[in-house]
């Protein structure tokens, strides 16, 4: 069976080892360099005690960068080129006939083809977000915007995860549709569908999100690459204020709600009278966030999900070719 | 079930290679095969007959299972049809379409086949294909239509099955092929007791290989058994334009013809016939063939099932 699922699928697997094979060259190639850049920022900034600002600092090419957030798709294509023709393309061809007719059963068929396949998928998101995580090290270090799904979605686990995911969902669209277009149409908008609306609406509660009240004349930042979900000012009511755009603030708080006195405040250099330092601390900034070491469990949570989706779509695909008729 | 009686041109009729009871099969509302009773002893050449839609395929596809039966039973070898490579690796079916991966070269697929049979005769298929001239390293999506009928029947018959089942194989090929082929199928069922069952619409091809056979029609059965047999217990009678209850009456009447100055009747004989004004004569497997696929009559399985009870 392994034989014949190579020799079947070997130019899919080469054009995909070529593909990786490419990427793989750019990036550690353009990725000494960002390290590079990074170290001789991090000798100049130490120098002049002034590495806390370096979140301006841009590192890579742009081009690059191009590359590196377009990796976001890569796990739809195992899904779309690799996935969806496994079952809908023979049966288009009818070669399944051929197959099922061999001395095989066609569990064995079915289990050794999704066999390879996923570990192909598993490869493919493995190596394209390894080589992102590493690329993309020294940025993380700087910008603290490891939640951005943007970043979060092309680093660490969940590439591998989403790659099993999307090579699943074209197996079993190829399985219950049995055409090659309309599976990997299904597929595409199945794949972009199930990431976004997980994206949305599951992965901001993955964890209860942290909610944090501080005077709105301090100030408060979570250590690290934390996600920010929320922020806003409660009044002395406990009501949080609208924050339209067209408006004077001071330290947050709109100018309606305070006395005329602050208004000075913000426009010179002034101690703030009394009265206005009385009105502030009757409010309340707040910020809703997810602590930046809950990283890896969201990693994790993401993970599990995308795979027991797989799994589904693999058992799907088993009682569409094994329960009904070949 | 198996007739006692000497059989003509066979020995004694071995154990059934396929024994269907009641087998039906719906695709929804629409009904492919009702009701199919037939039984095939081991080492015949069945010709598998009907009209476009009868449900041949169905019930090819039943006997290797690829699909399940609605309703019946269904005994090929000895077992149901079942997802097991013992069963599997003793049942070669071809389907229609010549399914063959059209980017993989004959050798290939030899290959193919050598990893996935248990048995696999790779030297015989390489002969085959290399005396006919037929490349093995060309993609089969390169060959001509016949080529590829070609390999794909090298193929099943490299597997070495007990029972082959050919969805009509040798549409594709020229009458030569044709003539070869059905006569290495002749010597392959001879020399290893070989089953098979081979739907066509080439009834002068069928009439030559078979010895067995099942018509079908509007996805009934209408005939199945010994084909000497059966070509022996039909007649064509001819005769002036007159009643004929009489006839109906004593025999089954298959197709009557009446023109303004004789009819002619196919009839399945039960016992001699009496009318002198009839005149009787053999039938050929086509007259058969076009007398039951005119009739539309539903069929009497339990008449049909085994030839040679009800003499």
């Amino acid at each position: 069976m392994t034989w014949l699922v190579w020799r079947q699928h070997r130019i899919q697997f080469l054009v995909g080892a070529a593909l990786l094979a490419a990427f793989a060259v750019l990036i550690v190639i353009t990725g000494v360099q960002v390290a590079n850049q990074y170290h001789a920022a991090q000798m100049a900034c130490a120098a002049s005690h002034a590495c806390r600002n370096q979140g301006g600092l841009f590192l890579g090419s742009h081009a690059v960068g191009f590359l590196i957030i377009s990796t976001l798709g890569a796990p739809a294509l195992v899904g779309l080129f690799v996935g969806a023709p496994m079952v809908a393309a023979e049966a288009e061809a009818g070669t399944t006939q051929f197959a099922w007719m061999q001395s095989v059963t066609r569990k064995r068929w079915l289990t050794v083809k999704i066999g390879w396949m996923l570990l192909a998928a598993a490869i493919w998101g493995g190596a394209i977000s390894a080589l992102v995580t590493w690329w993309e090290g020294p940025n993380n270090a700087l910008q603290l915007d490891a939640f951005d799904p943007g970043r979060f979605d092309i680093m660490g686990v969940v590439p591998v995860a989403y790659s099993l995911f999307a090579v699943a969902l074209g197996i079993a669209a190829g399985a219950l549709l049995r055409r090659v277009l309309p599976a990997i149409a299904v597929t595409l908008a199945g794949f972009i569908a199930v990431r976004a609306l997980i994206i949305l609406l599951l992965r901001p509660h993955y964890m209860n999100a942290v909610t944090v009240f501080y005077k709105v004349t301090s100030g408060f930042t979570p250590p690290g690459s934390y996600w920010s979900l929320a922020s806003g000012v409660v009044g002395p009511n406990g009501q949080q204020l609208a924050q339209p755009n067209n408006i004077n603030y001071i330290d947050g708080v709109p100018a309606s709600y305070l006395p005329a006195a602050c208004t000075q405040v913000s426009r010179g250099a002034f101690t703030p009278p009394p009265s206005c330092t009385q009105a502030l601390s009757h409010f309340r900034a707040f910020l809703t966030y997810q602590p930046a070491d809950r990283y890896w469990t969201f990693q994790g949570i993401e993970t599990g999900i995308f795979l027991a989706l797989a799994a589904i779509l693999i058992a799907v695909t088993a009682v569409a070719l094994l329960r009904r008729d070949a | 079930m198996i007739p006692m009686h000497e059989v003509p041109g066979n020995a004694l009729p071995g154990p059934a290679a396929i024994e269907t009871t009641g087998l039906t099969k719906r695709y929804g509302k629409v009904t492919a095969l009702s009701g199919c009773t037939v039984s095939v002893p081991e080492g015949r050449i069945c010709a598998l007959i009907g009209p476009n839609g009868a449900g041949k395929t169905t019930l090819l596809r039943l006997l290797a299972g690829l699909s399940r039966p609605t309703a019946g039973q269904v005994t090929v070898n000895g077992t149901t049809p079942r997802q097991d490579p013992a069963f599997l690796a003793d049942i070669g079916f071809l389907a229609q379409e010549i399914p063959l991966y059209r980017r993989l070269s004959a050798e290939d697929h030899i290959r193919v086949g050598a990893h996935l049979n248990p048995r696999w005769d790779a030297e015989s298929v390489r002969e085959r294909l290399t005396g006919l001239k037929i490349p093995l390293d060309r993609a089969v999506g390169k060959l001509s239509g016949g080529q590829r009928a070609q390999v794909a029947l090298a193929l099943i018959l490299a597997k070495q099955p007990r029972l082959l089942l050919l969805d009509e194989p040798v549409a594709a090929l020229d009458p030569l092929a044709r003539r070869n082929f059905l006569g290495l199928l002749a010597d392959a069922v001879a020399a290893d007791g070989l089953t098979v069952v081979l739907s066509s619409h080439l009834v002068a091809d069928l009439e030559r290989v078979c010895d067995h056979l099942i018509m079908l029609a509007s996805s009934r059965v209408q005939l199945c058994g010994d084909l000497e047999e059966l070509l022996a217990e039909h007649r064509i009678l001819i005769g002036p334009r007159k009643d004929t209850t009489a006839i109906e009456r004593s025999h089954r009447v298959v197709q009557i013809n009446r023109t303004p100055r004789q009819t002619t009747l196919l009839v399945r004989l039960n016992g001699p016939v009496a009318d002198p004004a009839f005149e009787a004569s053999d039938v050929s497997l086509e007259e058969l063939v076009l007398g039951y696929m005119g009739q539309d009559a539903p069929s009497e399985p339990a008449q049909l099932t085994t030839v040679g009870e009800e003499q």
